[in-house]
């Protein structure tokens, strides 16, 4: 076992793209670390620089306490599930999971016992026999698991592991991949474009767009201290909804509603004290929404509804508030939405709001987040 | 419960129609068959008549005693052996590295194997003439090797291209985290899985060089003279020997159908290779 250190990686393509800018962390010793961001973010591009599939162009990457910049995939000690397993289809089950084991020359009875071991825990000792052909999407995922776990390597890299499973597959296996995590107390970086697999799933998440590391901290700080608007917009689902807002003294504007700011938010971000017609973003996750015929507030707002989605245990009502809405550069938040004006507010099921109807709507303003407009940075 | 058996109409027809097709294409060579089998007078009898009236080996009985075609079989059989080696160990891996690799140099590289096939033969055949007599490779095996790789390498690596671009790169990346160098990861991994594309290729690379008549013509006299030309030279100054020719040409096919026939399950998966996500 051992940490990965990154420091000022560069990655500039031959047609002179630069794919990765001054990529600088580190990632502790039996951590499980998640690298997360749009499509082209350059998280995978990162990640095959660590195995070693890809070179280094500048900047320095550290295992354990050795440079391996120029070192050889096959002696970094460092074990990789692919996005498509990459199983050997001409080899049984068993050869697969033995195989990085064969080429690292151990005895016949180790290899057999670790190869046994590797198919216990990934319940897979029914199957050694079995070409990869013969094996459902979930199964075969999982031997692309025991060719990493069956090293007992320094790392686990995985590139996306469970985007070719279906949702329910997906949801156990994330469990599952976690858990073995702990139980191996490998460290592990984790590829994903999806936030609620980073969410769930890493000790820390490092959030990435256009090459730049944009943030890198635990889950729940990412969400509730993003560093940035796109941090904001990413993490979470539905996204934040980021407007932009006048902020005067203590009343904030937002479209053709205002409201008071309460004091707690200007002590845990004093750089708003004195702010006098300050142009803002202000963010507002769609659980600080709520119905103000339930939940009355001080702040308040009204905006016409488009769309209810009641799911249950909850309503997304989407809103068209009447405010210059900021566009945060994830293009899987405007998906999200759906219509680029629309906010959405996530309202108790007891809500009795309808599409068309104006909503009053209870702005829980202690958590609102507030970044500066022109560098997108979260105002402190 | 029995279900009454049906005659499935759309079946019977595609299998006629098949029937037909394979009768159309087989027919010379059935009719090469059924000439071989007949006594020598009957050979050039008019009108000809299709089927052999009586069986006979007469005609192969003649072409096996005669000095010439034995050894030009076993002529053939080794420069076609050797063609597809010395073919498969240059255009195997130069196809790995040009498709996997992809680089403007590897384009170019393929694109001037292709050209090669744009010429014809003819056209190469007097170079290569000089270039073996230089050499003093002529009328020898290695000579007629040689020359029959220059044609055969551009089709094998055309073929094998063809079959690695099928060939996903995690597949050598996953072998190299696994402990494999670049080559270990070929060798170990690749080329096993390839084993149908090597097969259809080995056996297209064989039957080019079996049948190569041009080069063979050219490079060779005495020595080395391979069986299509012995064949021919049945047709001589004294006419043509019909059932000498017929019975030489159907033990001349004989290697390639039972190639074909012995690596038919590897062709099949050759060429239906990922035409279905594994």
């Amino acid at each position: 076992m051992a940490g990965i250190e990154l420091r000022n990686i560069n990655k500039v393509y031959g047609n002179s793209f630069h794919a990765l800018h001054d990529l600088s962390f580190d990632i502790r010793d039996g951590e499980f670390m998640v690298f997360v961001g749009p499509s082209g973010c350059g998280k995978s591009t990162a990640l095959r620089m660590i195995a070693g599939l890809e070179s280094i162009t500048s900047g320095e990457l550290r295992i354990g306490d050795s440079l391996v910049n120029d070192v050889d995939p096959k002696d970094r000690d460092i074990a990789m599930v692919f996005q498509s397993y990459a199983l050997y289809p001409h080899k049984t089950v068993r050869e697969n999971i033995a195989f990085p084991l064969l080429m690292a020359g151990l005895p016949k009875t180790e290899i057999a016992s670790r190869v046994d071991e590797a198919a216990r825990i990934l319940e897979l000792t029914t199957l050694l026999d079995r070409r990869p052909a013969f094996l459902s999407g979930g199964q075969r995922q999982r031997v692309a698991m025991g060719r990493a776990i069956v090293r007992k390597p320094a790392a686990f890299l995985m590139d996306e592991p469970l985007s070719n499973l279906d949702a329910k597959l997906r949801v156990q296996m994330r469990a599952e991949i976690a858990s073995l995590q702990r139980k191996l107390n490998v460290t592990t970086i984790y590829v994903t474009h999806d936030q609620v697999e980073a969410m769930t799933m890493g000790d820390r998440v490092a959030v990435m767009k256009g090459g730049v590391l944009q943030q890198v901290d635990t889950p729940q700080n990412l969400y509730n201290r993003p560093d940035n608007v796109f941090v904001a917009a990413f993490i979470g689902s539905p996204s934040m909804n980021l407007y932009e807002a006048v902020l005067n003294e203590r009343t904030l504007t937002l479209g053709s509603s205002s409201f008071e700011i309460p004091d707690g938010v200007f002590e845990y971000r004093p750089s708003l004290n004195g702010a006098s017609n300050r142009q803002v973003i202000v963010g507002i996750r769609p659980e600080h929404m709520n119905d103000a015929a339930i939940r009355p507030s001080s702040a308040e707002i009204s905006a016409p509804v488009t769309l209810v989605e009641a799911l249950g245990s909850e309503s997304m009502v989407h809103l068209n508030i009447d405010a210059p809405r900021v566009d945060a550069g994830d293009p899987n938040a405007v998906a999200d939405i759906g219509d680029e004006k629309a906010a959405v507010a996530r309202f108790s099921p007891k809500s009795t709001v309808r599409a068309g109807d104006i909503a009053r709507i209870a702005v829980d303003a202690e958590e609102l987040h507030f970044f500066e407009p022109d560098t997108r940075i979260s105002i402190w | 419960m029995h279900r009454a058996p049906r005659l499935n109409v759309s079946g019977v027809l595609i299998n006629a129609a098949a029937l037909v097709l394979v009768l159309s294409y087989a027919l010379p060579y059935i009719y090469l068959l059924m000439t071989s089998i007949k006594p020598a007078a009957d050979v050039q009898q008019i009108p000809p008549s299709f089927f052999p009236a009586v069986v006979s080996f007469e005609n192969f009985r003649e072409v096996l005693r005669s000095s010439t075609l034995p050894r030009a079989f076993v002529n053939s059989l080794i420069v076609a052996v050797l063609t597809t080696a010395l073919s498969l160990s240059v255009a195997v891996p130069a196809a790995y590295v040009a498709t996997q690799y992809r680089r403007r140099i590897t384009t170019i590289f393929l694109l001037f194997a292709l050209v090669t096939r744009m010429v014809p033969s003819v056209a190469l055949g007097v170079p290569l003439f000089q270039l073996l007599k230089s050499l003093g490779l002529l009328d020898t095996i290695p000579g007629l090797v040689l020359a029959h790789t220059s044609a055969a390498v551009p089709l094998a690596l055309l073929l094998m291209s063809a079959f690695f671009e099928g060939v996903p790169k995690e597949l050598e990346e996953a072998a190299r985290m696994d402990g494999c160098t670049r080559f270990q990861a070929f060798r170990k991994i690749i080329l096993p899985v390839m084993t149908g594309g090597i097969a259809v290729t080995a056996l297209f690379t064989f039957i080019t060089s079996w049948n190569e008549f041009l080069y063979a013509l050219l490079l060779t006299s005495e020595a080395t003279k391979t069986a299509p030309i012995v064949i021919a030279e049945y047709n001589s100054v004294y006419g043509l020997a019909w059932g000498a020719m017929t019975a030489a040409a159907v033990l001349y096919s004989l290697p390639v159908i039972i190639v074909t026939l012995a690596l038919q399950k590897q062709i099949v998966g050759g060429l239906t290779f990922g035409a279905v996500k594994g």
